[in-house]
């Protein structure tokens, strides 16, 4: 435990950016929160407005889903990039023989690598995102009066909104654990060019399948776990029913309804998450990639 | 006591090349041992061997462990430096002396500083703003300050100028070696080294060509310098190699009959460039 958590620290003294990148951008936020044109949801969640008073925590859902999403975005590219970076920079400038010269096993090392891409930068870029949120609510509150400071200061609206972002957390982590552990096998084999590395093999099984067969059973698969599977297993995502409110935007005239959970534990399915076989066929798959790139770790020294 | 290091057979193979060719030697504890061979010999792959960097085939012990499958281990008990420029650059001094600190439990942080505090460096410089000879010097610190029992060095001096090297090789004897310790150093320049070792192992081609202290060296070598009728004479006694100089043409024996070698005249033992040279000149030819 002891050298975890130095083999954190280390992590984040060489990779500055896990923090610096979230602090750029929720800085930028708050200066376009601050300075910037306010249209936030237009007239529409004015009490007086013609959404006719839509219950405000949509407000704080709308804040708090676009800008902790793009953050998370980014993240995920940066995560990737991590991970294929991170077993193979040390090679690359031969400091692998300084850290392999000091009684850290492989294993720790790999391992707490694949707890900081898939972990802890996610939750790093999750605080900063949440402290902007909070600091961007806290401005546009100032700026816009009463009808929006209304709608983003309930405390359990911002309780409901961390749990959804850690469950968010735990399951990308968890749904994502094969592609990360893929990624760590190319950082750990490849001597040069570990992007290219890491899109070669899947291409080359998804043409060799298309060729060989006539079918795209890999290539669906792969697209479903970097796509739309994720939202899939880990979100309830049919709208309306049990937990969901709908309102009438235009009550003067027009037909035009917004649709909106009570709660946000509506959305989460954890069971179905958890329960789901491709989500633990994905973990399986993970761990013995993961374990592939321990072996590697083990026997490679600088390239 | 069982020697610190033992192999036998130890092989290496990078796929049909033969890095090392079944070599067997042992190191016993308090020794400083040279391992010198010219590049490419397999000076660092046996040190890889050694540190349990890479696999390799035979049996090979360390400290009483298997390396390759014990690393971690073994690392609490032996430290290396491969090489000195291999400290990333993104890191700063004083969080290095923190890491080392953090996980290695035979480090002596005061030991560290006390050594850093000799020379000009700032804890909050990074290692790619230091020139070469000042981050040897920080890894000198970090490793000296560990209560190892081996210390092994490849090439320490890679790349370093004549007063870096100088002040490396004086830190490491005066500071550093005492009975309890054992230090394995290769080198491919004699020169540098031949004043500080107890030990000698030459190597080349994969194979160990020369195992000995060097207090038996003067028993097992020895050198004559002679010319005219007397050299052919004194070939009979089968020389393992022969060096022309300014007119005159000196053998060189192993393990020669001391008295008769006498009467062609007087017996040098020979240095240990000299040794180096005519041992890998003899097994070339």
């Amino acid at each position: 435990m002891n050298n975890a958590s130095w083999l954190i620290r280390r992590e984040f003294w060489e990779n500055r950016a896990i923090w610096l990148v979230p602090a750029v951008i929720g800085g930028l936020l708050l200066l376009g929160a601050v300075f910037g044109h306010v249209q936030f949801g237009g007239e529409l969640f004015r009490p007086d407005g013609p959404g006719g008073g839509v219950p405000s925590q949509v407000s704080l859902y709308a804040l708090s889903g676009v800008v902790t999403s793009m953050f998370l975005i980014i993240m995920s590219v940066y995560s990737g990039w991590y991970l294929l970076d991170c077993l193979h920079a040390d090679r690359k400038d031969r400091s692998i023989l300084f850290w392999k010269s000091l009684p850290i096993s492989d294993s720790e090392t790999v391992l707490v690598k694949l707890l900081v891409g898939l972990i802890v930068i996610p939750l790093v870029y999750f605080a900063i995102a949440d402290f902007t949120v909070l600091c961007m609510a806290f401005t546009l509150s100032l700026r816009t009066g009463y009808w929006a400071a209304s709608g983003f200061w309930h405390p359990s609206l911002w309780l409901q909104i961390q749990g959804f972002w850690l469950y968010s957390i735990v399951t990308l982590a968890i749904w994502f654990l094969p592609v990360a552990g893929w990624l760590m096998l190319i950082s750990a084999w490849a001597t040069r060019a570990v992007i290219l590395w890491s899109v070669l093999p899947p291409l080359a099984i998804f043409i060799g399948e298309r060729w060989m067969f006539g079918t795209y059973y890999f290539g669906r698969e792969l697209l479903d776990r970097l796509g739309a599977g994720y939202a899939r297993h880990a979100f309830n995502l049919t709208l309306g029913g049990e937990g969901w409110r709908t309102e009438v935007l235009h009550p003067e005239g027009g037909d035009q309804t917004l649709s909106f959970p009570t709660t946000l534990w509506h959305l989460l399915d954890p069971r179905g998450f958890f329960g789901s076989a491709s989500v633990w066929i994905g973990v399986a798959v993970g761990i013995v990639l993961v374990a592939a790139a321990i072996q590697l770790r083990s026997r490679r020294a600088e390239i | 006591m069982s020697p610190l290091i033992e192999a036998r057979d130890l092989t290496k193979r990078y796929g049909r090349h033969l890095a090392l060719d079944r070599v067997n030697f042992s190191i016993e504890a308090g020794r400083i041992v040279g391992l010198i061979g010219p590049n490419g010999a397999g000076k660092t792959s046996a040190l890889r061997s050694l540190l349990g960097l890479t696999n390799y085939e035979g049996h090979l012990r360390v400290l009483g462990r298997e390396p390759l499958r014990e690393r971690t281990s073994l690392m609490a008990d032996a430290c290396f430096i491969a090489d000195v420029a291999v400290l990333p650059g993104w890191l700063r001094v004083d969080q290095s002396i923190d890491f080392v600190a953090g996980v290695h439990p035979k480090f002596r942080r005061d030991r560290a500083q006390a050594l850093l505090e000799k020379t000009a460096i700032r804890g909050s410089s990074r290692m790619r703003e230091l020139s070469k000879g000042m981050k040897t010097q920080v890894h000198l610190a970090l490793t000296m300050a560990i209560d190892a029992k081996l210390f092994v060095l490849d090439e320490p001096t890679l790349g370093l100028d004549l007063l870096a090297r100088r002040s490396f090789y004086d830190a490491l004897v005066n500071d550093y070696m005492d009975e309890t310790r054992t230090i394995l150093i290769t080198t491919h320049q004699v020169e540098e080294v031949e004043n500080l070792l107890t030990d000698l192992m030459f190597i080349d081609k994969g194979r160990i060509v020369l195992d000995c202290s060097l207090e038996d060296v003067a028993q097992r070598y020895a050198a004559v310098a002679l010319s005219g009728s007397e050299l052919e004479a004194a070939r009979g006694l089968r020389p393992f190699y022969e060096r022309r100089t300014l007119g005159k043409t000196v053998l060189y024996y192993e393990n020669p009959d001391f008295a008769r070698l006498r009467d062609f005249g007087e017996v040098l033992t020979p240095s240990v460039s000299d040794l180096f040279v005519a041992k890998l000149a003899g097994v070339t030819t």
